[in-house]
């Protein structure tokens, strides 16, 4: 086999590897990638990511820690997970799709919002405190186990929400946070964006 | 959890200032940790030094207990510290006030754009092999309708929590009923001889030479406890476990159940150690 066919090869087992879901969750860890893949797993991943542009996905990668690393160690990247997510972010008129009403929405930014600007992890009880402020009971309590339930969050026995695994692959976490932070608080327009 | 053991803790006519110093200590770093508030307002090395002065203190068990329990508590806030330098590195830091005054401020569809605008979705397929879908069939084929099911099934017990006797290994052709008798017979003269002097240590007695043999040395042991003709005497604080032969009334009841697991990494580790000695 030709190099380039046995480089095209990997870059279609790497495909599946990490779009497949295989256990519970989708996304494949940086080790089963070495195993299948060889020690330059990063270069396929490299190459599927350029083919994946066209169609506007991008590879997520990560890192055991939820930070973002800029020069990985090689560790680093085995105990990291691989995802595959779109590149652009949702479009406003994709606010119904998402399946989410928009308070449901700004529930799900608020405590996103919070619990990273707490280093990723807060008591429950601070949380709705927080979010009493503009929603009912009822509908905290159901949308925080709608989020834990889906992946977004965790809880542990003592009552603390963490950020979930799937906030972590699917949240520009940095991003909401400068909006927030930076933002005014002004109507907006879903369907249009907002005012500027 | 602190004032939990701070309450119960005797007392004995000793100053309680001590164990209030010890217990300020847990309850802030309890407290900074649970409330994510900023790690550095621990003093680590100021509160290590109390604890250098209270130690020639401690005389009880508790004592040490709640001295290791602080112990732990700072070494988890230098990690929460290390974590918090991580984080501001990152990017990802900001003042929790100003993002708490924001989300009071914003509007209920400012904050939905905001989320929307950096949530990338991500992409997986769900995927049913011709393998897996033939493995389906045969399990449909050969599973029993319901109804049946149910007579037969005595039980609540499903295949994870079956425990398999000795009577089922023989019929498995595991064992031999005469071997393993005579094999339990000779284990039982061993305990005898070995704890002549007093109980013997659980894992002396059942460590073999190879992996094997010690993990069918502590099931042999395990059926002499069970027909109540060895006593296993458990100290958790010292975590040890000792063995002494007993009279042998067979199925006593009020007894418990104690696990103990022997996995390979443990038997080398013993193998090693003997070694060494």
């Amino acid at each position: 086999m030709s190099e380039d066919a046995s480089l095209a090869k990997k870059v279609r087992k790497a495909a599946q590897l990490i779009m497949y879901q295989h256990h519970r969750l989708p996304g494949v860890k940086g080790y089963e990638l070495r195993k299948y893949i060889g020690r330059d797993f990063m270069k396929v991943v490299s190459l599927l990511q350029r083919k994946l542009d066209d169609l506007g996905l991008e590879v997520k990668t990560v890192y055991a820690d939820g930070l973002e690393h800029h020069n990985p160690t090689e560790d680093e990247l085995e105990q990291a997970r691989f995802y595959v997510i779109s590149k652009a972010p949702l479009q406003m008129g994709d606010a119904s799709l998402s399946g989410w009403r928009i308070d449901t929405l700004a529930v799900f930014a608020a405590t996103v919002a919070y619990l990273t600007s707490k280093q990723g992890r807060a008591p429950r009880r601070d949380v709705e405190e927080l979010l009493q402020e503009k929603f009912p009971d009822w509908k905290i309590d159901q949308d925080l186990n709608r989020f834990i339930r889906r992946g977004y969050l965790d809880e542990d026995q003592n009552g603390v929400l963490f950020i979930g695994w799937r906030t972590r692959v699917e949240i520009d976490r940095k991003r909401l946070l400068d909006m927030i932070a930076g933002s005014s608080p002004e109507k907006v327009d879903l369907e249009a964006g907002p005012k500027s | 959890m602190a004032s939990r053991r701070w309450q119960g803790l005797p007392q004995q006519g000793r100053s309680e200032e001590y164990y209030e110093e010890l217990a300020r200590i847990i309850n802030l770093c309890q407290s900074i940790s649970t409330k994510s508030d900023d790690p550095f307002l621990v003093d680590i090395p100021q509160k290590l030094t109390i604890l250098k002065r209270l130690l020639p203190k401690w005389k009880l068990i508790d004592d040490l207990l709640m001295d290791a329990e602080a112990i732990k508590e700072l070494s988890l806030m230098v990690k929460l510290q290390s974590d918090w330098v991580k984080r501001r590195a990152s990017g990802l830091f900001i003042d929790p006030f100003l993002v708490e005054v924001k989300i009071k401020l914003l509007s209920k569809e400012s904050l939905a754009y905001s989320v929307l605008s950096s949530w990338h979705p991500l992409v997986a397929m769900d995927q049913l092999t011709p393998e897996r879908l033939e493995d389906a069939l045969d399990y449909w084929n050969s599973i029993l309708p319901l109804s049946q099911r149910v007579k037969e099934g005595p039980s609540d017990q499903t295949s994870s929590d079956r425990t398999v006797d000795i009577a089922e290994l023989v019929k498995l052709r595991f064992i031999s009923e005469r071997t393993f008798n005579e094999d339990v017979r000779q284990m039982r003269s061993r305990l005898i001889e070995s704890a002549k002097d007093g109980p013997v240590d659980y894992w002396r007695f059942v460590l073999a030479p190879s992996y094997e043999e010690t993990a069918m040395n502590a099931y042999r042991l395990s059926f002499l406890v069970s027909k109540g003709l060895a006593n296993l005497i458990i100290n958790p604080i010292e975590e040890t476990i000792l063995v002494e032969p007993a009279e042998g009334v067979e199925n006593r009841r009020g007894g418990r159940s104690v696990v103990i697991s022997i996995s390979y990494e443990k038997w080398r580790s013993m193998i090693k150690e003997g070694d060494r000695k």
